[in-house]
């Protein structure tokens, strides 16, 4: 893909804290125009990943190019990205309209209509202080204050985990909503499946701090499958056909497979595969590797 | 960035106008205090050209400069430690570096803006506080002619502006690098004070090189000091005066030929001197026998002429020194994560 298109490129990108990896030799590419969700453990590197990207940290080796340029190059290319960090720090004794005026500020394309739409929408008082709102509210006035200076990529780290149910659910809606009106490009990480299948079309899997797997969400569920054998086979699998995990039942072998092409015909039942068993069969397999 | 700054800065910043304006208060009625003690004597010397009297103004006002200047002293060094050390620190602290370097503004000009607008207020408040003690101490000074010495000299004109400057920069590169704002607080606080320490004992004597003299130590030259002797018994005399200069070395006590006086006839000088009975002076018969061995002292001094181009040099010495860490502080926080 040319890196025009790329809201996101990273080559061999490590990033260690001390002996700790965090990230470990990531190849990866994320199209602009998307959502992407961004999946994986506690410890699976997936803050590490948003940071490098937005510029707050350096990669130990590799290389990233965010919107075709190094992370937080310069005044202008902060301005095309967005970044809500996973606490959502926002300034205690700043009032919420205090900081609608410091993105006023701060960011020369700031659109404090689209900022006031917002606020009002989400209930937030102008005049409130803060450090006086709550967890859920201060996610929203960070998300808006990320939103308002519309960037051309929005990275968003566990977004919705402050955040009660309901709420979720109209989050994870608006933020599509902003995002087709921006048309922008979202990263959003999250441990939660459900917000990612619902919010997101394109994936990535980290596990065990390396990418497991990445891709269009409806492109990854046309190429996985769910192979059913009788218990013991299948012993001998055609070129092409990758198995991710295999799991087995009484008399039976239940095998996700991916599979880059037409599946070769041969004597399986072959069932379809949900996001959700997806993505576990692909973390199941890193964290076997990390035991290893 | 002007805007975001001070609103972050304006608590710090009032509570600040509000000290400064208290002393500034106090230091005024002194200063106009000081001015009616001064024609109050004068008026006593009825127009004559010279007014021995008026030396009493420094006597009486001797202690109240010394407050003063303990007053002022700490300034720039709790400026530093207020408005400089949590400037980084509690961005660093609460996290929300990660809100402000994400808006489309590089982290050195952040940087650059916060130390712009509380460095200079900084030096603005200490600069105020510094012209009205040097105003109000004025015809104390004039008369006292000791402004050069190592206490006043730093509570006087332009050198506690550039105090605050490296204060400031110094809190700011602290908190940088240790994060917190209480310990950054506290490690500003002590190496302010080690810094002014150091540098009236060790950097200012030498701004340029020193002039010389050699005071012979004859029995009223010995009683016009402070202290003879020194806490390990070496023959050395303390406190001696060279007149419009601020005295910045003394040797030990040397006989005709350059050596050092032999510790064992000090000694004898001082614990049992030879009575003569009509000795006078603080240090009586003592004096008297040490005169007897033809001694003297080599001073080094800097010219009270040279007031001015020491209040510049120490002030460009702070200001380099402010750079260099200013230097530091847009290094580190290039490299620094989130």
């Amino acid at each position: 893909m040319p890196e025009t298109t790329l809201a996101l490129a990273a080559r061999g990108l490590t990033k260690r804290y001390g002996r700790r990896t965090a990230l470990s030799d990531c190849d990866l590419d994320l199209p602009r125009g998307r959502v992407v969700g961004l999946v994986g453990p506690n410890g699976a590197g997936k803050s590490t990943l948003l940071t490098l990207a937005c510029g707050l940290s350096r990669p130990t080796a590799g290389t990233l190019r965010v919107l075709g340029a190094p992370p937080a190059a310069d005044a202008a290319h902060l301005a095309r990205v967005g970044f809500v960090a996973q606490d959502t720090p926002v300034y205690a004794t700043f009032s919420v309209a205090d900081h609608l005026r410091m993105g006023a500020r701060l960011n020369p394309a700031w659109d404090q209509a689209l900022a006031q739409r917002r606020i009002a929408r989400v209930g937030l008082d102008p005049g409130q202080r803060a450090g006086r709102l709550s967890g859920g509210q201060r996610a929203q006035l960070a998300l808006t204050v990320a939103v308002a200076k519309r960037p051309e990529l929005l990275i968003l780290d566990e977004p919705a985990a402050a955040l009660d149910p309901l709420a979720r659910d109209g989050f994870l809606r608006d933020l599509t909503e902003v995002v087709a009106e921006l048309g922008a490009t979202a990263i959003l990480s999250s441990h939660l499946l459900g917000d990612v299948a619902r919010a997101c079309d394109h994936l990535v899997v980290l596990g065990a701090s390396r990418v497991q797997v990445a891709g269009d969400v409806a492109d990854l569920l046309a190429r996985h499958h769910r192979l059913v054998t009788p218990r013991g086979g299948p012993d001998r699998l055609p070129p092409g056909v990758e198995v991710v995990r295999t799991r087995h039942t009484e008399g039976h072998t239940h095998a996700v497979v991916r599979v880059d092409g037409p599946l070769p015909p041969a004597p399986w039942r072959v069932e379809p595969v949900g996001l959700e068993e997806l993505v576990l069969s692909y973390l199941t397999r890193a964290a076997g590797e990390g035991d290893r | 960035m002007i805007w975001t700054t001070w609103r972050q800065f304006r608590v710090p910043a009032l509570v600040g106008v509000v000290a400064l304006a208290l002393v500034a208060a106090y230091v005024v009625h002194l200063g106009l205090d000081v001015r009616d003690a001064y024609d109050g004597y004068r008026a006593q010397c009825a127009g004559a050209p010279d007014c021995p009297r008026l030396r009493q103004l420094a006597v009486d006002y001797e202690n109240t400069s010394l407050y003063l200047a303990a007053l002022l002293g700490p300034v720039p060094g709790l400026l530093g430690m207020f408005w400089g050390a949590p400037l980084v620190a509690r961005e660093l602290e609460a996290g929300t570096q990660r809100l402000v370097w994400n808006q489309s503004v590089t982290r050195r000009r952040w940087l650059a803006v916060k130390l712009a607008v509380v460095g200079l207020a900084a030096m603005a408040v200490t600069g105020v506080a510094a012209a009205l003690v040097t105003w109000a101490m004025r015809p104390v000074d004039r008369v006292a002619d000791n402004r050069f010495s190592t206490v006043l000299f730093g509570a006087r004109d332009v050198a506690p502006v550039a105090y605050a400057a490296f204060a400031v920069v110094l809190g700011v590169l602290v908190g940088l690098l240790v994060r917190r704002t209480v310990p950054a607080m506290a490690v500003t606080a002590l190496v302010f004070v080690v810094v002014q320490f150091l540098v009236p004992n060790l950097l200012r004597p030498h701004l340029l090189p020193p002039e010389h003299v050699t005071l012979a130590m004859t029995a009223s030259a010995l009683n016009q000091a402070r202290a003879l002797g020194s806490i390990t018994g070496a023959p050395v005399v303390r406190g001696l005066a060279v007149p419009d200069a601020w005295v910045t070395d003394v040797s030990e006590l040397r006989t005709r030929t350059g050596e050092s006086l032999d510790p064992t006839v000090f000694d004898r000088c001082v614990t049992d001197p030879p009575r003569t009975g009509a000795a006078e002076g603080p240090f009586g018969d003592t004096a008297t026998c040490l005169a007897g061995q033809d001694l003297h002292v080599d001073v080094s001094y800097q010219p009270v002429g040279r007031y001015w181009s020491f209040q510049w040099l120490e002030s460009g010495c702070y200001l380099s020194l402010a750079g260099l860490l200013a230097a530091v502080a847009f290094h580190r926080i290039r490299r620094r994560s989130g």
